[in-house]
């Protein structure tokens, strides 16, 4: 094995001193002199024709500096997907859901601010709306889009080998569905934003944004401005799922009002705003048929899957796609055929969410595989292990698992909960259950077609020759990236962490897609390394010449300078160094050379030593329409086992433990990649037990707050034994891959599973409310007499 | 989500919130712990001009036990019930009802006296102040009134407080040797949760052959207020306490007692059939307490 010095260790995270003594700056933290507050004004109707707009009264209400509708912010359609843009700043004849934006007002405060807004008089000429897919399906049914009859948003057709002829040939063959509930990120820190522009017209936007290169190009095309004109940057994020993860509307229409007053705006999201934008997990209704051999070969999956889409596109187009083609994995599956559907209609808009796409269908999938395994009398552990994939093999949707350590981590699971001893020896209303999972790492080509680096580094050494200053203009939003590309920058260069800084977040330096499709250590990774060792090559070749050694012939390791052969004299070099550093404190001693000493000969020699790296993936996937989605460089894999206990009288189910193991590839924080098993299991305990947004029958959010909306307290999680599979990925940076989502992926039908195994109920809709479970339970025995 | 503007009272004793109140009367409102008053305050479904904060009054901080009654200052808070030896050698079920609200943050500054006045048919310290027949000490700047918790709702969120008026406190009873209570709220997850529903019991029993002697039985979120369970109740007046009554008495909750309504949080289905076994339960813990088990 290779050794490492920084990565796979368990560093202390970089912003772990601001965020335990609270200094770490949000958005709302940071105040500008003469800054003025933005408040949106949001349709309370669920369809309507927009008639009039007035806003004399909130334009002569003392304290309001701009008020501006679709006539100040033009008609320039965006979103995420360029083939689907269609959005526009402020509502121009039409609202579609409850909280569409029509106008925005800047004020000297926010209550001036809101109580413009309210003054602001609309008239409308109500539509009928539709809230299901099957009243928006239904003929003559309200059309939100005219580009879209029937409300069709997307639909996916794929098959792979030869579905019909595989069931034909299959021993058992079992069909399903599963119903989710469409969920909300919930991110602690809700969206919030300041714009700004300067005296020659550059914009600066600070937003808490997963994707600052995304929201840049955003803002330039709304506002019709060049990129280079438009900076973007994020401050700490408190997280974002997903949800962040797109320009939204009000950093658009404060980028408008703040070009209005010519005067820093701030806006905010108010929870209840937070559930209107959305943008979380779609509700997905998935009917899964699978086929197999008595032995439990699989043969064939079929499968069909309608989206609750909401308003608008979003990411809903890759969403549809991805909740096909990540079935194909972690099981070796020959013959595989999709049918997908997004249907829009009048609630707010779904998006991308931890594990986009996959999640619902994974959960629905990994149930079946328990329901075969019973049916042919296997553990379904052994079903899973019979069937995995393995490094090297390739899905028959094109998708590459280039390491893959799926049976370590059925190995570990299956020893870490005792899987032996319990399954099926636990008494009645206990229950154990496994599932398994995989997922990108990040998304094989950018959401707009290009032939863009995904990610671009500088690394700077000081002139001092002691510190490498990193530049990176992605997105540390919580999950510690800062801190695993400093990590990764030190281990490339062969210095400390403590000998790193790190700049991130900010579009001024590089391009990178940002916190999303778990592709920042993968992709930033590989850029971060590549421009560290281009600055150490550039150190290396300085003291080349000055020791008269060939380059192959020297390493920086633990910010010392190791000769492979003789050591050479390098007095020359010390005195020299000394020399400049008269008077200082620091004069190194050591009895080899330091590569603080090396890296300063180099700027003397050069000026600032710039090392610079770049990334993107090579050529993925086939050549199918939409073969792009799902491909990635690398693919992580995780297994879980859940142990739960259910109160049948009440249908409380209590999760006892999780064994969880995810193969991330190598590690490059260990305490990091434990900590989004940790967040992943929480969400997926979350989305499996109480996540449910729910409307009235006017398309109001009526659980909109996080006491109606119920996300996983701490006493609500179980004990979680999270063990790190450490493959050795060929596409990664010093072989490591993702961890972000992969890890969401068996927590729900682990769940599932153990709920059968406790008490023999199947249940097929999510939430597992305790209301839900009792039902099912009275059901079942009702039917059993 | 804004505060809106109001004056802040601080007052140092009864007596100056009393003449506080009096003055602003409708205009004013008292604030506890403002867990419930600041929410509705922020989600303008309140207005006030001023507030009159009350929890720096010593005399609304006491929990006493005096001539076989304890009393309850109006501002004690969960976490101090949820501590307090007392209450929980007493009155467990209040214990219970204390521990189970909100969250450990929300403990620390939620009153008992804000749990009564907001009324709320979940109420997590309700249904205890039902079953232990607790009186409602209420002044005002001529005199004091008390209350029985029964009467005390009328309403969700309503009580009869009049607006001149402050709730001081809580009188009990010290429940006699051989009784027993117990208390169970069930919520979708394990913390900051709004009941579905809750029901606690107290049982008093002859111990020479197990005769209940006095039951009270008290339902939440299935009805516009906190309610008692007469007819289930009445099913175990002068029976002798085993499983099979408990069960007779549990039907009656289920069936007679209680009115749920559908909302987003559950059906009345569900609600009426978890009456039923709340009830059942409760009553069980509440008769092994009774036996000293
Ligand atoms: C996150 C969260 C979770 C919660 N969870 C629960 C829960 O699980 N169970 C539950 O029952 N409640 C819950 N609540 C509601 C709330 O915490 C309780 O009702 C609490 O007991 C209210 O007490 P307070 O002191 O904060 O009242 P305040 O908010 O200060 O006052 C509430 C009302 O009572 C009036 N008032 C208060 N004291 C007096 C007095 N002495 N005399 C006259 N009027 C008075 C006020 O004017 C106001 O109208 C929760 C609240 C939050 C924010």
């Amino acid at each position: 094995m290779k050794d490492f010095d920084v990565i796979r260790t368990r560093a202390h995270r970089l912003d772990t001193p601001d965020k335990a003594t609270g200094k770490a700056v949000y958005v709302d933290d940071i105040d500008k002199p003469g800054m003025l507050y933005g408040a949106l004004l949001q349709s309370p109707h669920a369809h309507a024709n927009i008639i009039s707009i007035d806003t004399s009264k909130a334009e002569a209400l003392p304290g309001v500096k701009a008020v501006v509708t679709s006539k100040e912010a033009g008609s320039i359609k965006y979103g995420v997907s360029p083939a689907r843009y269609d959005e526009t700043v402020f509502a121009i004849d039409k609202v579609r859901y409850v909280g569409d934006e029509i106008a925005a007002v800047a004020a000297i405060s926010l209550e001036i601010a809101q109580k413009a807004v309210a003054l602001i008089e609309v008239e409308y000429e109500i539509l009928p709306a539709v809230f299901t897919i099957e009243d928006a399906m239904k003929d003559g049914a309200p059309q939100l889009h005219e580009d879209f009859p029937k409300n069709l948003c997307a639909e996916v057709h794929h098959e792979f080998g030869d579905v019909e002829k595989a069931l034909a040939e299959s021993d058992i063959v079992k069909t399903t569905t599963v119903k989710n509930k469409r969920q909300d990120g919930a991110c602690i820190e809700m969206q919030g934003c300041i714009a700004e522009f300067d005296r020659r017209g550059t914009l600066t936007l600070v937003s808490g944004t997963q994707v600052p290169h995304y929201v840049q190009r955003t803002v330039a095309m709304v506002l019709g401005m060049d990129i280079g004109k438009v900076r973007v940057k994020k401050p700490y994020v408190g997280a974002g799922f997903g949800i962040k993860a797109s320009a939204n509307p009000m950093e658009l229409a404060c980028c408008i009002l703040a070009r209005e007053t010519n005067k820093p705006v701030k806006m905010n999201y108010t929870r209840d705003q937070v559930f209107k934008l959305a943008r979380a997990r779609h509700g997905f209704t998935h009917t899964i048929t699978t086929g197999a051999k008595k032995d439990g070969t699989l043969m064939a999956l079929k499968h069909e899957c309608w989206l609750d889409g909401g308003a608008y596109s979003s990411f809903g187009i890759a969403t549809v796609y991805y909740a096909g083609s990540l079935l194909g994995g972690p099981y070796k599956l020959p013959n595989m055929k999709y049918d997908g559907y997004r249907v829009y209609n009048n609630k707010p808009t779904c998006g991308a969410q931890r594990g986009h796409g996959a999640v619902i269908a994974r959960a629905t999938f990994e149930q079946q595989l328990d329901m075969i395994a019973g049916d042919l009398g296997m553990d379904p552990l052994e079903l899973r292990v019979k069937n995995m994939m393995e490094a090297g093999d390739t899905t028959c949707n094109d998708l590459n698992m280039s390491s893959f350590g799926m049976a370590e981590c059925i190995d570990a699971v299956r020893n870490g909960s005792g899987w032996d001893e319990k399954k099926g020896k636990m008494p009645n209303g206990k229950g154990i259950g496994m599932a398994c999972g995989f997922f990108v790492s990040g998304a094989g080509y950018p959401i707009y077609r290009s032939d863009t680096y995904h990610g671009t580094v500088i690394v700077k050494l000081t002139e001092d020759g002691g510190t490498a200053l990193v530049y990176t203009a992605s997105a540390e939003i919580g999950q510690g990236s800062d801190t695993a590309f400093a990590m990764i920058a030190a281990e490339a260069l062969g210095i400390p962490l403590e000998n790193v800084r790190l700049e991130s977040g900010d579009t001024d330096m590089g391009v990178d897609l940002g916190a999303y499709s778990s592709r920042q250590t993968l992709m930033t990774g590989h850029a971060t390394k590549e421009a560290a060792e281009h600055a150490k090559a550039q150190v290396l070749e300085v003291l080349s010449g000055l020791l008269n050694v060939p380059v192959e012939e020297m390493d920086i390791k633990n910010g010392f300078i190791e000769f492979k052969n003789e050591t050479p004299d390098i007095t020359d070099i010390r005195t020299r160094y000394i020399k400049e550093h008269r008077g200082w404190i620091d004069n190194p001693d050591s009895e080899k050379l330091t590569f603080k000493e090396a890296s300063r000969m180099a700027f003397l020699e050069k000026g600032s030593i710039v090392g610079t790296g770049k990334y993107k993936p090579h050529l993925l996937g086939g050549k199918f329409k939409g073969a792009a989605v799902g491909t990635s460089p690398a693919y992580g894999c995780s297994a879980q086992v859940a142990e739960v206990s259910v109160d049948v009288e009440t249908g409380q189910i209590t999760i006892e433990r999780i064994t969880d193991a995810h193969d991330c590839g190598k590690a490059i924080n260990m305490t990091s990649v434990e900590g989004q098993m940790e967040g992943s299991v929480s969400m997926g305990i979350g989305e499996a037990m109480h996540e449910e947004v729910m409307f009235d029958d006017k398309g109001n959010v009526l659980n909109n707050d996080l006491a109606e909306y119920k996300i996983v307290t701490s006493m609500d999680m179980p004990q979680v034994d999270a063990v790190v599979v450490e493959s050795d990925e060929p596409n990664g940076p010093f072989g490591a891959k993702e961890v972000g989502e992969g890890a969401i992926m068996p927590t729900i039908p682990a769940i599932l599973n153990a709920v059968y195994d406790a008490i023999g109920v199947r249940v097929f809709e999510l939430p597992l409310t305790p209301e839900r479970v009792y039902w099912a339970i009275q059901e079942y025995q009702k039917k059993a007499g | 989500m804004l505060l809106p503007r109001f004056d802040f009272h601080d007052p140092a004793s009864v007596q100056e919130a009393l003449d506080l109140k009096k003055t602003y009367r409708e205009n004013a409102r008292i604030l506890a712990g403002g867990t419930d008053l600041l929410v509705h305050l922020k989600k303008d479904l309140v207005s006030v001009e001023h507030l009159i904060s009350v929890t720096k009054i010593d005399e609304l901080l006491k929990i006493e036990e005096k001539g076989g009654d304890i009393t309850i200052g109006a501002c004690v808070t969960m976490a101090s019930l949820a501590a307090s030896g007392l209450i929980g050698e007493k009155l467990p079920a209040l214990k219970q009802g204390a521990q189970s609200l909100g969250n450990h943050l929300i403990r620390n500054k939620a009153t008992i006296g804000g749990n009564a006045c907001n009324a709320s048919p979940a109420g997590d310290t309700l249904c205890a102040l039902l079953i232990y027949d607790a009186a409602v000490i209420l002044q005002n700047s001529e005199g004091a009134r008390e209350v029985p918790v029964s009467d005390f709702f009328v309403g969700p969120g309503k009580s009869c407080i009049n607006d001149d008026e402050l709730l001081t406190g809580f009188r009990i009873a010290v429940p006699p040797a051989g009784s027993g209570a117990d208390y169970i709220q069930l919520g979708k997850r394990k913390s900051s949760e709004i009941n579905v529903v809750n029901v606690a019991s107290y049982i008093e029993i002859d111990p020479a052959n197990q005769n209940i002697l006095n039951a009270r039985i008290a339902l939440g979120s299935v009805a516009p207020t906190p309610i008692r369970g007469a007819k289930a109740e009445q099913v175990l007046a002068g029976k002798t306490a085993d499983d099979t009554v408990f069960f007779e008495a549990a039907e009656a909750a289920r069936r007679d007692d209680c009115k749920p309504i559908d909302d987003f949080r559950g059906t009345a289905g569900y609600r009426q059939a978890m009456i039923g076994v709340l009830t059942r339960r409760t009553l069980a813990a509440a008769l092994a307490q009774a036996q000293g088990k």
